[in-house]
């Protein structure tokens, strides 16, 4: 089954440290055929609402950065728990912060 | 609102046993040299997990826990050891000093990468079984229990314990380095690795048993085994081949069963439902593989051709032509009968029907395919695209019964279905095959082999192969791929059960295409109609030979029950006799009786001059004083003799001498009708 799973940044900037033991998570986590697809996403990015016949595209928000989603990971695991102990893994890697993880259906 | 998710702390031990066994055991085996032992202290580390965590909550991180713990166990084995053997204390005071250096408060034990390699080439030795190669990599490698193996597997769980025990004493009695192949063995041992993975795989992707068509669980497996394996492995191009082979099949996965579990054919899948990054990811793996260089090998050759599958935006758009030349390079590099029926099956669509089904018809006598339900259902493919129907739900029908698999059986037989309603002329060979063992003067005995023999003919040629369409060409292929290498009793056993069927179905001589074995006369063919036109007109014809041969000619028994006749077992009316000699392969009549037609009927009355007892065919003196014949085969009126079959055989070569061109005469045998002249 799959999961996504979804960051939203921290206060803390990253530093080196953070960078080289997230690099050696995600090697660890592609040679184990656990992580499918991964990468950073762009703070706000462009909102597409739609109410009845209008479309509304609207850049940002941006003012509350800390909500903005900042990552991804598409992973193929085994079962729930197996997300959840490598969502564990990867938060304790980043610190302070919130990542929510989703069961992907299909395609 | 906010519900906090409260761990289940089985799954969650299991979680993260999964995700660490191989490290855990590949480093436990290097420390201890014994795979199976390090297996065993791992699985202490997994119980202590299992008794402590409910009670001290699931630890911070418990991939290091159980790796730590697992290790600790590992030194304490050691250190017991080391009052036995001082160069183990050596080791394990070394180990334990290393160990201790990398304890920081969040250390993740330093793991050699190398040693999850060495696993999966010790898991996968070609000392081991196939099936054990693939329990004790799933075990080992995939951290499964024995219990969800058995479940992938359709076996028990304790099929699988023992095989993996029973794996663990062979590497262990065969002392089974744990070390990466040197390169003279890497080729063969790699290969041997590729196989079980793909194995694993392929139980997954087509479920070779069972109800489910796919068991998604194992592919998963199989897929990450693949992945870990290329970083671990890089510079392997089959390696990457497999990996792509597997992303692009699995990419499949949805679009390939239908709404209540049926298979859906390539060729008519949504393309919209294929997962396209498992095809990105198959086409990545590729492009590592043509990098890597070197002539391709199977794997990248088969995901040459899954490439091809994927890059066409419709199934209209595949090109064919380029998988049949892929297939063509295939058949070189791995020439087994499953490539070559494939092959057919791409020729087929990229030059035309007929000659896919000219590269099927060379693999009906291939051993490997003869209960392989894809055989029949390509060529039913093939004949259906030639507009060949009948023939084609023939194979349609016998795929069906050949398949494991409830949902592919369910799929063959709607396509037979619907290729329109079954019109074979006639009977099929299934139900004739009961019919002739249902008759009740069949002892048990010959019921049961010639139920043996009826048993395989209809697995392999279809319980719907309509008799009128029987050919001796077909019952020769089933002969040669099943019984070839059999002893000759066993062949002529089963030859002459289809001689038998073939006698009382009234079929053309089915086992024309079989001779008998170890020497023993060739079967005589019957006389054609001009022969038998110069047989009735040799001049001086005796009337007893004349009725004896035509006698022979229109009932179509055997010379023998001929002879055995008595006037009492006479109808003259009805122009038929009850036999008295019972030999299964040359009485014709089913019911233990010969029939004669106007010509022996217009004779008999004459032969029998008014005798109404004894031996109806009675030789031309009386036995002498030596010979004593048995009461019955003597006529009580004139004190003759039964004619026997040597004397009645030599008469009759004695008169045919001169029809003959081989100058030797015929045999009474060759009287027999010829087939469909009856």
């Amino acid at each position: 089954m799959r999961y996504l799973m979804t960051t939203k940044p921290s206060d803390t900037a990253p530093d080196e440290k953070l960078y080289a033991e997230m690099g050696r998570f995600i090697e660890e986590l592609t040679a184990a055929g656990v992580l499918l697809a991964t990468g950073g996403l762009e703070p706000g990015g462009i909102r597409v609402t739609s109410a009845g016949d209008e479309i509304t595209v609207t850049d940002g928000p941006f003012a509350e950065a800390k909500e903005a989603v900042a990552g991804f990971a598409l992973i193929e695991v085994r079962s729930q728990e197996e997300a959840i102990e490598l969502a564990r893994r990867f938060r304790r890697i980043v610190g302070d912060g919130e990542s929510v993880v989703q069961q992907v259906f299909g395609p | 609102m906010i519900v906090p998710v409260l761990p289940d702390v089985h799954r969650t031990v299991d979680a993260a046993w999964k995700l660490e066994s191989a490290k855990i055991v590949a480093s436990l085996t290097r420390m201890v040299r014994d795979v199976g032992l390090a297996e065993e202290l791992a699985q202490d580390a997994l119980v202590a997990a299992l008794e402590q965590w409910p009670v001290s909550g699931v630890p911070d991180n418990p991939g290091a826990w159980l790796t730590t713990t697992a290790k600790r166990r590992a030194l304490d084995h050691l250190r017991r050891a080391q009052r036995l053997e001082r160069k183990q204390e050596q080791l394990a005071h070394e180990l334990g000093q290393r160990q201790e250096r990398q304890q920081g408060p969040d250390a993740r034990p330093d793991d050699e990468p190398d040693d999850v390699l060495r696993l999966v080439f010790l898991s996968c030795h070609p000392v081991l079984p196939t099936e054990a190669r693939a329990a004790l990599t799933l075990r080992l490698l995939g951290g499964l229990t024995a219990e969800e193996i058995a479940r992938a597997f359709l076996v028990t769980e304790t099929v699988i314990t023992q095989r993996v025990a029973a794996a663990k004493r062979t590497l262990a009695e065969e002392s089974v380095p744990f070390e990466l192949p040197d390169g003279d063995h890497l080729a063969e041992r790699l290969s041997s690795v590729l196989e079980v993975i793909y194995l694993i795989f392929n139980e997954g992707y087509s479920a070779t048993s069972g109800d489910d068509l796919m068991r998604p669980g194992l592919c998963l497996e199989a897929l990450r085994l693949g992945r870990l394996l290329a970083e671990l492995a890089p510079r392997e191009p089959e390696v990457h081949g497999l990996v792509a082979l597997m992303e692009i099949q699995a990419s499949r996965a949805a679009a390939r069963t239908g709404p209540s579990g049926e298979p859906v054919p390539l060729h008519e899948q949504n393309r919209g439902r294929w997962d396209q990054l498992l095809i990105r990811r198959g086409f990545t793996a590729m492009l590592k593989a043509r990098e890597v260089g070197g002539a391709p090998g199977p794997y990248m050759l088969q995901a040459a051709i899954a490439v091809c599958h994927a890059q066409a935006r419709s199934a209209e758009d595949t090109d064919w032509a380029q998988i049949a030349a892929l297939y063509a390079a295939l058949t070189r590099v791995l020439p087994t009968p499953v490539v070559r029926l494939n092959r057919a099956v791409a020729v087929g669509k990229a030059h035309g029907p007929q000659a896919g089904l000219d590269l099927t018809d060379a693999l009906l006598t291939d051993p490997v395919l003869r209960d392989y339900h894809l055989l029949p259902g390509v060529r039913g493919d093939l004949l259906a695209g030639l507009g060949r129907f009948d023939e084609a739900r023939v194979e349609f029908r016998r795929a069906a019964s050949l398949a494991r698999n409830a949902a592919e059986r369910a799929f063959l037989e709607r396509r037979a279905d619907e290729l329109g309603a079954a019109a074979p002329a006639g009977p099929v060979l299934g139900q004739a095959a009961e019919e002739f063992l249902g008759r009740d003067d069949l002892d048990p005995a010959t019921s049961r082999s010639y139920g043996q023999t009826l048993r395989r003919l209809r697995r392999t040629l279809g319980d719907q192969q309509p008799l009128a369409s029987l050919t001796a060409e077909q019952v020769a292929r089933v002969f040669t791929t099943t019984w070839g290498e059999a002893a000759p009793a066993t062949w002529n056993r089963h030859r002459a059960a289809v001689r038998s069927f073939g006698a009382w179905a009234s079929l053309d001589d089915l086992t024309a295409g079989l001779d008998r074995r170890a020497g023993t006369r060739p079967r005589a063919r019957p006389l054609d109609p001009a022969q038998l036109d110069a047989v009735w007109s040799l001049p001086d014809l005796p009337l007893r030979e004349e009725t004896l041969w035509r006698l022979l000619h229109e009932s179509g028994a055997g010379a023998t029950a001929v002879l055995a006749l008595d006037v009492e077992d006479l109808d003259l009316d009805d122009r038929r006799a009850r036999t008295r000699i019972r030999t299964p392969a040359s009485v014709r009549p089913r019911d233990g009786r010969v029939t004669w037609r106007s010509g022996t009927a217009r004779l008999l009355p004459l032969l029998l001059a008014g005798r109404t007892r004894g031996p109806v065919f009675l030789s031309d003196r009386r036995p002498g004083p030596a010979r004593t014949p048995e009461a019955a085969d003597l006529c009580p009126d004139t004190g003759r003799r039964r004619l026997s079959y040597e004397r009645a055989e030599y008469l009759f070569k004695q008169a045919t001498r001169p029809l003959d061109p081989a100058r030797d005469g015929y045999t009474l045998h060759r009287l027999k009708p010829a087939p469909g002249d009856r």
